[in-house]
């Protein structure tokens, strides 16, 4: 009997003693958290524009954009034309932009929106055509140039918004 | 040593100071390498497929109807007596038999007695197709696979013109007779080192001109109150974008030059309001509305080198009647043209050097297709379509000389390249660079 029970004991001590070890050994192993922020390159917000647009998109987007509805499919394919009959698509854009200006249902900001806060209306203006904030530098630029022209209305803005480089990419 | 290393130090920049400002986009001091023989050159690509037996070889319908009737369509072109049978080629009076009106000669000395002719020479290389003749004969490279909706595979004319003769974006007019057929790409190729920062200003007045409800009265900004201050902000838009290292290669036209093109479009809305533009005579095709738009582009802009392409004779694939008239039409434009710069445009009267061809030939052979007459249609992919013909007039250039013939061709379509880069004054530039088919030889070095 002795023997048995010097037999039986021990192993049982045994086994208690091994699953304390192992959970001393594994279920309280200390976490170690490494913290690190991923590598991103920083560059301004207008970065990622290197599409350009085909003509078609431009037109769309930029009838959009000034009437606020969508162009109809057999203005787009006028207008398309008229942009490829004339080489220098930039004067193209100017001449297509500047009909619109004269056209009495395009949907501009009025001047009294603009003089009373001019800074949402930059703001707003590069969200409607180049779908971003601007910079702080491009604020402070429109700002004072809004400040040092006060003839400037938001149609030359909108025109200049439109017929810029940056419109032309996406 | 030290003051003659000095002195000899402040030489050299004194030098580098005074000459830069003359240096030419080319890296040149200086813009000609030949002495030029013309101050404008007006290229005519008298396109559409031009069949050698109606045209130079004045055979009416003998060759492609098994017709016996002869006779010269292209008197204003070329010498020779008009047809007296079966007239279908000029307008219709009233009442009249349809066609049966031959077209007035415009001018009273035909092209060839003024100038010279290369009555036969070869479209050499690659299929005889539209584009890929148009290419090569603004870029004198076959580029065998050149291919539509493909800006030309080497450098144009207007390319080599702008980078080697300094010329500015206004100076070079493509004008184009649509947009179809990727006709706009042809104003210049993407090839390094040259691209579209050398390349002409292109413009499809039918096109453009027949946008009345979408571009005609578009606004005019005042130049000082309104268009200043949106040029400043466009500019800093641009350079705020620039900074990023977008890639916004353009003509390079200048804001000036754009606003001038603008003005231009503006101006030629009101005349053709006021029926003031210079149309051919009879302009009853697109061809001749072509011609009479591409003459306000010269009267406006005066430009150092234009290419007019011309396109209705293509209709021969369908139609031979029809194509008989285009090619009348085409001489009768061709004609009114030269006498436009002639009588017209006092800045280029005199100065101006035309060179004519037409892109390829036609076939031999005539396809099923009949006309009204029970014509035979000719399409063009044979080798009777590498036959064509060319011809220069003005400043320097022989007069009433015929070079080559039938059994006897000389020239090839590739030769205008250096022919107006003779006349130009940079031959020896665009022969330099080595990116002309190596057959190409000015017309001059072949008289």
């Amino acid at each position: 009997m002795n023997m048995l029970t010097f037999k039986v004991l021990p192993m049982k001590t045994f086994n208690i003693f091994f699953i304390i070890v192992l959970f001393v050994l594994v279920g309280c192993k200390d976490d170690k958290y490494i913290y690190e922020v991923n590598k991103v390159d920083i560059l301004p917000n207008n970065a990622d524009k290197n599409k350009e647009k085909t003509n078609e998109q431009y037109l769309n987007i930029v009838y959009a954009n000034l009437y606020q509805k969508a162009l109809s499919p057999d203005k787009l394919v006028d207008l398309s034309n008229v942009i490829q009959s004339i080489g220098d698509k930039q004067v193209a854009h100017e001449i297509i932009i500047s009909k619109m200006m004269n056209d009495p249902d395009i949907k501009l900001p009025p001047l009294s929106e603009m003089k009373a806060d001019p800074e949402k209306f930059i703001i707003n203006t590069y969200k409607r055509f180049f779908v971003r904030e601007p910079t702080q530098a491009e604020k402070a630029f429109f700002l004072n140039f809004i400040k040092s022209h006060p003839n400037i209305t938001p149609e030359h803005i909108y025109f200049a918004f439109a017929t810029s480089a940056e419109y032309d990419y996406y | 040593m030290k003051r003659r290393s000095f002195i000899k130090k402040m030489a050299l920049a004194t030098g580098g100071v005074l000459a830069a400002p003359y240096i030419l986009p080319s890296g040149r001091l200086f813009a000609t390498t030949n002495p030029p023989l013309a101050e404008h050159v007006v290229l005519v690509l008298f396109a559409g497929g031009v069949r050698q037996q109606e045209s130079v070889q004045q055979r009416y319908l003998s060759d492609s109807q098994k017709l016996n009737i002869e006779g010269n369509i292209m008197y204003n072109m070329l010498e020779g007596d008009a047809p007296t049978l079966k007239v279908a080629y000029g307008t219709t009076l009233p009442g009249g038999q349809k066609g049966g009106q031959p077209i007035s000669k415009v001018l009273p000395t035909s092209l060839q007695k003024q100038g010279t002719l290369f009555k036969e020479l070869r479209f050499s290389k690659g299929s005889t197709g539209h584009y890929n003749g148009l290419a090569t004969a603004v870029s004198g490279n076959y580029s065998v696979t050149q291919g539509l909706k493909q800006r030309p595979l080497h450098p144009t004319i207007f390319e080599y013109a702008r980078r080697f003769g300094g010329l500015k974006a206004t100076d070079t007019w493509f004008v184009g007779n649509g947009i179809s057929g990727s006709i706009p790409l042809l104003n210049h190729s993407n090839y390094e080192g040259f691209g579209e920062r050398y390349g002409a200003n292109f413009i499809a007045p039918i096109v453009t001109f027949g946008a009345e409800k979408y571009i005609k009265g578009f606004k005019i900004y005042h130049p000082d109150d309104e268009l200043d201050p949106i040029h400043k902000m466009q500019t800093f838009l641009n350079q705020s974008f620039r900074l990023q290292g977008s890639h916004l290669e353009t003509l390079g036209n200048t804001e000036e030059e754009r606003e001038s093109i603008k003005d231009f479009i503006r101006k030629t809305f009101d005349r053709l309001d006021k029926q003031q533009i210079a149309f051919p005579p009879v302009t009853d095709n697109g061809d001749n509305i072509t011609i009479g738009f591409a003459t306000e582009v010269l009267k406006y802009f005066k430009p150092k080198l234009t290419v007019i392409n011309l396109n209705d004779v293509d209709v021969c694939h369908g139609n031979f009647t029809t194509y008989l008239g285009a090619l009348h039409r085409a001489d009768h434009g061709v004609g009114h043209l030269w006498d436009v710069i002639q009588t017209q445009i006092p800045e280029m009267s005199g100065k101006t050097a035309m060179l004519i061809i037409p892109e390829c030939g036609r076939n031999l052979d005539h396809n099923p297709i009949t006309d009204e007459n029970d014509w035979f249609a000719y399409d063009h992919s044979d080798q009777n379509s590498r036959r064509i013909f060319s011809m220069m007039v003005g400043p320097g250039i022989p007069s009433n000389l015929t070079i080559g013939s039938e059994g006897n061709p000389v020239g090839d379509s590739s030769d205008i390249i250096p022919t107006i880069a003779e006349l130009l004054g940079f031959k020896n530039d665009v022969l330099s660079q080595g990116l002309i088919d190596p057959v190409a030889k000015s017309f001059f070095d072949q008289i």
